[in-house]
């Protein structure tokens, strides 16, 4: 192929996309390195196959092997991936738009494609936005929503407003039995209030070793209900608190006050599996307006 | 980093000396200089080398440094005598123990999206002509390729081959234009 290492040999573009792919036999290789150092028409040739190659592989118009080739001989410097970057640009943006076929669909996908970083942001906007719409509904309907969500699950709820806590009872390590019986089915739209099977009117105490004091039996009662009565009437909460007779607490809750002609009654309620057989003392306490009383302490016996 | 890259760091001096003898020109010495680095890292490619870019940057250190001992001397194509210099390099490099394909780039989709918004504004610079031509070469995928490109051959009246050569001659243009665009950008 070389006749005279200073005279310029025709190489055809089929040999410039071989030399590119590494695939020039061992006779042409030499000759057409030394050209390409000499001779500046193939040398502008070359770099112009080498853009053409790199639009064939962007639409995937190179064979098996020469895609091996390509990634071994061809993509391996900086400027020849960018090469290939501009090439799959140029098909992301104009391939397809001549056929009539696609051309939609083509459209839809290069503008996906040119604006994702765009579509990126957007799509963080939207939900941004959704975010802080929800939160705002939220605070601005918070009162509709819990009407809505106590309408489908919730049960409606018992008219005390106490909410008993349990505390630990130092002198009952048991476990509490479970109950064997099954219990009833709520009937919709009911009130499901547990039983109050005994009642005791508790009255200011004198002494809690004394034999006056009242005294309940329990068997098998849900609720135990501590009755006082309150003269004159006063309105605010009742806190009331169950302690053992050496001042451990057992159970705190909101007394219930049931206004009567002046007067009141205050409900304590205690769910009976907390009593074991001893001596009890009730503390009553009045909190109206943010300002606490002590209403007394009074006692009563389990047997 | 090549175990022969690192005994000897160029010096500016010795940088400057090889682009003088290049060419007197500053801005000429520097596209020389530019060409003979394709050709070096396209002809190590071509051979097979796994980091034709380090070893063209090789075999200028190498003539850099003897520009000093040649350029009296030197007659002919300055060219050639990078070629020599090269075979030399490359048979150093096949001795060497093989080392692993270095790792290739991350798809990075931001990358991507900046050639995307380059190519755009590139487009935008092209004459309503060439941009025309650009977008009907490109336009076809696979098969329909060879037909779609007989037609603007024959609309335009020219031959497949030179249609070929413009539109590439375009897309060269289109190529330098973003690798400056991306550059731009990359700057803070």
């Amino acid at each position: 192929m070389v006749e005279n290492r200073n005279q310029a040999i025709e190489f055809s573009d089929e040999a410039i996309r071989r030399f590119l792919l590494g695939r020039l036999n061992a006779s042409e290789q030499p000759a057409f390195e030394q050209q390409l150092f000499s001779n500046s028409r193939l040398d502008a040739r070359v770099h112009l196959a080498e853009l053409d190659l790199a639009d064939d592989y962007a639409y995937e118009r190179i064979s098996a092997d020469e895609h091996v080739l390509f990634a071994e001989r061809f993509l391996v410097s900086a400027a020849r991936r960018h090469e290939v970057e501009v090439s799959i640009a140029l098909h992301d943006r104009f391939a397809f738009v001549g056929s009539t076929k696609s051309t939609f669909i083509a459209r839809a996908r290069s503008l996906l494609r040119l604006n994702r970083l765009a579509w990126r942001y957007t799509f963080a906007v939207l939900i941004f936005i959704l975010l802080v719409g929800g939160a705002w509904v939220i605070v601005k309907k918070e009162g509709r929503i819990k009407d809505v969500i106590t309408k489908r699950w919730g049960r409606p709820r018992s008219p005390s407003p106490t909410v008993p806590a349990e505390t630990n009872h130092p002198t009952n390590n048991s476990v509490p039995e479970h109950q064997t019986s099954p219990s009833p089915m709520p009937v919709h739209d009911q009130t499901a209030a547990p039983s109050v099977n005994a009642i005791i009117a508790l009255t200011p105490a004198g002494s809690p070793n004394g034999g006056n004091i009242p005294s309940v039996k329990i068997a098998q009662q849900d609720i135990v209900r501590l009755q006082i009565a309150l003269r004159p009437y006063e309105p605010g909460n009742y806190p009331a608190e169950l302690l053992t007779i050496d001042g451990q607490s057992v159970f705190s809750a909101e007394a219930t006050m049931v206004p009567k002609d002046g007067t009141a009654q205050i409900d304590f309620d205690i769910p009976a599996r907390l009593l074991k057989p001893g001596n009890y003392q009730v503390r009553l306490s009045r909190d109206h307006l943010g300002v606490k009383q002590s209403m007394g302490r009074y006692y009563f016996r389990v047997q | 980093m090549l175990p022969a890259r690192t005994l000897h760091i160029l010096k500016q001096e010795e940088f400057d000396r090889l682009l003088t003898w290049l060419d007197h020109d500053a801005e000429r010495a520097g596209l020389t200089y530019e060409k003979i680095r394709w050709r070096l890292v396209a002809v190590l490619a071509s051979r097979g080398c796994l980091c034709p870019e380090e070893l063209a940057d090789e075999t200028i250190d190498r003539v850099a440094r003897r520009v000093v001992d040649i350029q009296d001397s030197y007659v002919g194509d300055k060219a050639i005598y990078f070629l020599g210099v090269m075979n030399n390099v490359h048979h150093e490099y096949l001795k060497r123990p093989m080392t692993p394909r270095p790792p290739e780039p991350d798809d990075d989709v931001e990358a991507k999206e900046n050639v995307h918004l380059c190519l755009e504004k590139c487009l935008d610079k092209l004459s309503p002509n060439s941009r025309r031509m650009i977008e009907r070469y490109y336009a076809e995928d696979k098969r329909a390729k060879i037909d779609l490109r007989k037609r603007i051959a024959a609309e335009l009246g020219i031959g497949l081959s030179t249609l070929r050569l413009r539109a590439l001659r375009i897309r060269e243009k289109l190529q330098m234009c973003i690798e400056q665009c991306l550059m731009s950008e990359a700057r803070p």
